[in-house]
């Protein structure tokens, strides 16, 4: 954040002078000395609007009462907020509200909590003047999700503000004049927007409610846990509320945590996944081909035994273990210890493998540190941003809020690099937002980058210390962008060159820029090399190692950049270090006093192959699910089948659960403490809310007592313990505080990289030859969408009524060229076969390009084929080419 | 003379004629002051707190609308409410389940005084010995039963009455609308 000298100014509050900086508003100046008054429509995250009335206050020298969420402070302003002619004002502002308020207090589920009751406790008389008949609006329908109940309403216009400055999403608006104002949205069907729940959250009354926990509950009855939301990497503070050891709902409180208040669909929606009756209960062991319940002591001796027969007489390298990284960074810390000394070996993998290496990776050859050099602070405050292959909105909605924080509040420039068209509709679009946007294929990121990076050494704006520091890396992308000729990249992207140099123009010429990659470069072919690319260009243009610049790469579970840290990727020891960094190992065999196993480790493809190839004889799965989440074509089912003993720690019965030898039942997020590393590094508390469902355990006690039953003790009192064992290995494991402290490149690394470790791939990284493409086929693109992520959210209840099947969006253009329209039968094929589902036609589709949610794929998913990256070993499975046609 | 008088009431045992008084004329005029508890029972005062009651309105729906407030008056923990929406008539609130702990109630009334709707009655019942206190655990019904056999005469439906002072937990039709 750049630090700048404020102005400030001295006033007085209730007798209290103060110094505050310039530009304060009178109403949160006088919280800081503790003086609260009283307001509905004044939130701090939203522009002053003064409508309520509420917050009156005298100011010496003005003669009117003045709104103290709308004045600035001003030197030597002398205000009183509880004279005589306040508290008339008050108590007259509260009897108007009253007159058409329907005090039904009892049957309203804000009652105990509610804004209006406090404030009418205190200021106002009992008796009303007004014998009118109070105003009464009539429903038009009853939501599944979001319920209003507009007799209620104080008309603060809070959620509207929200929606829109916030959100971006404006879906609400005030309809009519003074007391028939009544919050609407638009169209006659029911509400369609983002579902954020933050109208919800905003609202100071009742009017707005959750229809998911309506009526179950009173706010005094609620226990509170503040946890951290596992459904994407942006780590949000959720609070759980529950009663009875039963989830009611969830909340998030302004201020707290790095989403300071903010949540999406998934995060306010998604609690209902952990509590589903499908949650397994007991251990199941397979009898006689079924899988039967047992106890845990025989489970977990069965595990045991049959571990150690194993290892017997075929040695530990028949062994290998993936763990899921939604898991705690205890959790995924223990699986790595217990894969290395109780089983001995280093054939560990976890579901970071799927996007999360390429951006360490990336991060680490060129800036020598695996973390974010930004934080959402810096996103926010950035004058330029570069968006490529996010789809922010819908992936990581938090960061998402950040970038349009800067865009709308603070005016930086959006560069979009993303398979998007801008166009208005019901859920956000970050390309609508965008300066300089550039639709483009999934496949297509790398021209627009090249584009950009030819553009900024074409006009000039290659940063001048760079030439002088390493001219020779400077020459050898100069020959490599010279090479690509400008048709060739308009023909690419269909972007005119002119569009480039105006977009390289304005990210270049600013002091603060961040590009911000997703889903769409980490997990599709060439990815750490695009993200390399990528760092190319902010070094280029001198943005690279400035506070506030750098690459940030999303993470799109929430514990990935944690299973990293932990040393749960194939590569990394904890720290994470190298597996062969001879340094690394001393020390973590000092600290562990125990000797590393030797030999290489598996990703998970590999693990697969061997599986196939039956030298694997045992595997252990934590929450991974390769034959429900891998496509076909990827062959796991027919991998596990050779595999001689297969545990599942799981949390549900999954498609690979059921094939299992053992399924040991594990504990949601929900109850168990711990810690997750959101994807800018933030190291955030989890803690239960909840007491264990059924017989389910906490991940890491399972770990700690099947090394006990193996002969290797790995014994802990709690979660903390754990914690304790980590910080003394890996760095950034203290005690975090409000924000995270972004990481500095690390200046070797980056001259390595500057004097010759571009050499290495720098041709193949500059090259571009345009895919072949069949004719007449779209380009599927199996994606997230805003309302489901991760592996349980098809689960949760309130999810499944905003999404419970997958379509297939078409664009406007194919769809009429195809005949299709919204709602029709389509059939999807290619050579690895077909799928029917459902059309819909979106126009913020590009042409050519069709998209089918990730979380309802399975039809779909057997049309992709896996390709795996050489270098890092990342399946990647997210997008081919099909024929789509009418179903007949 | 007084010599004479004290040695007299010593000879009579006059303190103890004293002492005895209320005794000795009970004594003369049988009359007594135990009830014969079966057969004869006392007359309750007006005020009697006795076993608590779910009441309803006139036209035999209940009046209670799950508001959880005489849960959180009950300075023992005798009351536990689980409220839902009424099935089919959305946004309109009920006690789906109502239990009292008849064994920790102090009849105090504060539920009663709690309830914004006059849900909640105290009866002139007492007689509720019973052999198994889990019997003493009362669910809705039973405490609607008990509210019907005490209160024969129901209050008439509020619905829409008195919508200048506060109306809730009325179904979204038939409202009469303001007056433009």
């Amino acid at each position: 954040m750049p630090n700048v000298a404020v102005e400030t100014v001295k006033l007085t509050i209730d007798g209290q002078s103060l110094t505050v900086p310039k530009g304060t508003l009178v109403i949160e100046a006088a919280r800081q000395v503790g003086v609260m008054v009283p307001h509905f429509c004044y939130h701090p995250k939203l522009k002053p609007d003064a409508n309520c009335r509420m917050c009156l206050v005298e100011i010496e020298k003005i003669p009117k009462l003045q709104t103290a969420c709308s004045t600035p402070v001003a030197e030597g302003m002398v205000v009183r907020t509880a004279t005589t002619v306040v508290n008339e004002a008050h108590k007259s502002v509260l009897e108007f509200i009253l007159a058409n308020h329907p005090l039904d207090c009892p049957v309203c589920d804000q009652g105990g909590r509610c804004d209006l009751q406090d404030f009418s406790h205190e200021y106002t008389p009992t008796t009303s003047r007004f014998i009118e008949v109070k105003r009464v609006f009539q429903k038009e329908y009853f939501s599944p999700l979001i319920e209003k109940q507009m007799n209620r309403c104080v008309q603060c216009l809070r959620c509207v503000r929200y929606c829109d400055e916030v959100m971006d999403v404006k879906a609400l608006a005030p309809v009519n004049r003074g007391t028939m104002t009544e919050i609407k949205h638009f169209g006659t069907h029911e509400l369609d927007c983002e579902f954020c729940g933050g109208c919800i959250q905003i609202c100071p009354v009742g009017a707005i409610t959750s229809r998911l926990s309506m009526y179950e509950f009173r706010p005094w009855m609620l226990k509170r846990a503040d946890t951290v939301c596992t459904y994407c990497g942006d780590g949000c503070q959720i609070t759980l509320q529950t009663k009875d050891n039963q989830l009611i709902e969830v909340n998030s409180s302004l201020g707290a945590g790095r989403n300071n208040g903010d949540l999406c669909a998934r995060g306010y929606f998604g609690y209902h996944a952990t509590t589903h009756p499908d949650r397994l209960t007991t251990p199941l062991v397979r009898r006689d081909g079924r899988l039967v319940p047992a106890t845990w002591d025989e489970a977990l001796e069965y595990v045991a035994e049959t571990f150690a027969q194993l290892k017997l007489k075929h040695g530990a390298q028949v062994f290998a273990g993936v763990i899921t990284a939604r898991c705690t960074n205890e959790d995924l810390y223990l699986f790595q210890k217990f894969m290395r000394l109780a089983v001995g070996t280093n054939k560990l993998d976890s579901s970071a493998r799927y996007g999360q290496v390429n951006a360490v990776r990336a991060l680490c050859r060129i800036q020598g540190t695996h973390r974010w050099p930004v934080t959402f602070e810096d996103i926010a405050a950035a004058e330029a941003l570069l968006l490529v292959g996010t789809n922010i909105t819908e992936a990581n909605p938090i960061t998402g809020l950040r970038v349009k924080e800067a865009v709308k509040k603070h005016g930086a420039t959006l560069l979009t690099v993303e398979s998007l068209q801008p166009t208005v509709g019901t859920i956000s679009n970050i390309a609508n937002l965008a300066a300089h946007h550039f639709t483009a294929h999934p496949d297509q990121y790398k021209p627009v980058v090249l584009g950009l990076i030819k553009a900024v050494i074409e006009e000039g704006l290659a940063d001048q210390p760079l030439s002088q520091k390493a001219p020779a890396y400077l020459q050898a992308i100069r020959d490599a962008v010279h090479a690509l000729s400008w048709p060739t990249i308009e023909a690419a992207t269909g972007s005119s060159a002119a569009s480039f140099k105006e977009a390289a123009r304005a990210f270049a010429r600013t002091a603060r820029a961040v590009i911000i990659v997703g889903a769409g470069v980490l997990r599709e072919p060439g990815a750490s090399g695009l993200a390399a690319t990528l760092q190319d260009l902010l070094l280029l243009t001198g943005h690279h190692g400035r506070p506030g610049c750098g690459l940030a790469p999303l993470a799109e579970q929430n514990n990935d950049q944690g299973a990293v840290e932990m040393g749960t990727v194939t590569e990394c020891l904890p720290g994470p270090c190298d597996l062969d960094d001879q340094e690394a190992r001393a020390r973590v065999s000092a600290l562990w006093q125990e000797d590393l196993p030797q030999g290489p480790g598996l990703t998970i493809p590999e693990i697969l192959e061997e599986a196939r190839g039956k030298t694997l004889k045992a595997l252990y799965l934590v929450g991974e699910d390769p034959v429900g989440s891998l496509p076909e074509s990827a062959r796991a089912k027919e991998a596990l089948e050779g595999v001689e003993f297969l545990v599942c720690q799981e949390l549900f019965l999954t498609e690979t659960a059921q094939m299992a030898h053992v399924v040991l039942p594990a504990c949601s997020y929900a109850e168990k403490d711990g810690t997750f590393t959101n994807t800018e590094g933030h190291v955030q508390q989890v803690r239960h809310a909840i007491e264990p469902v059924g017989e389910s355990r906490p991940d890491w006690e399972i770990f700690s007592d099947l090394a006990g039953l193996m002969g290797y003790p790995l014994e802990y009192g709690d979660a903390k313990d754990l914690l304790k064992e980590i910080r003394a290995l890996v760095p950034g494991y203290n005690l975090p505080g409000p924000t995270p402290k972004p990481s500095r490149p690390d200046h070797t690394a980056v001259d390595r990289y500057l004097q010759q470790g571009y050499a290495e791939d720098l041709g193949e990284r500059y090259r571009y030859t345009p895919p072949v493409k069949a004719a007449g086929r779209l380009t599927l693109l199996v994606d997230q969408s805003l309302f489901h992520s991760g592996k349980f959210s098809t689960k949760a209840k309130g999810l499944l009524h905003l999404q419970a099947e997958g379509a297939v969006s078409l664009n406007p253009a194919d769809a009429a060229r195809l005949g299709i329209v919204e709602g029709d039968r389509v059939l999807l094929s290619n050579e690895l076969g077909h799928c029917r589902t459902t059309a819909k036609v979106w126009d913020r589709i590009p042409a050519g390009l069709c998209r089918f949610p990730e979380h309802f794929d399975q039809e779909a998913r057997r049309l992709l084929s896996v390709s795996i990256d050489v270098a890092t070993g990342v399946p990647y499975y997210r997008s081919a080419q099909v024929k789509v046609e009418k179903a007949q | 003379m007084t010599k004479f008088t004290a040695w007299i009431k010593t000879i009579i045992f006059y303190e103890i004629l004293v002492g005895m008084k209320a005794t000795l004329s009970h004594l003369l005029h049988y009359k007594p002051i135990t009830l014969q508890y079966p057969h004869e029972k006392r007359t309750l005062p007006d005020s009697y707190r006795g076993m608590l009651a779910l009441l309803r309105y006139d036209d035999g729906t209940e009046k209670c609308v799950g508001c959880d407030l005489c849960e959180a008056a009950c300075p023992s923990r005798v009351i536990k409410v689980f409220s839902a929406e009424v099935p089919g008539e959305p946004t309109k609130r009920y006690a789906k389940e109502y239990y009292m702990d008849m064994t920790r109630c102090l009849f105090c009334g504060l539920c009663v005084d709690a309830c914004p709707v006059d849900a909640l009655g105290m009866t002139r019942e007492f007689e509720w010995a019973v052999y198994d206190k889990r019997q003493l655990r009362l669910n809705k019904e039973q405490l609607l039963a008990i509210g019907d056999r005490s209160y024969p005469v129901r209050e008439k439906r509020l619905e829409f009455q008195h919508p200048n002072v506060a109306f809730f937990n009325v179904a979204f039709k038939g409202l009469p609308e303001k007056e433009s």
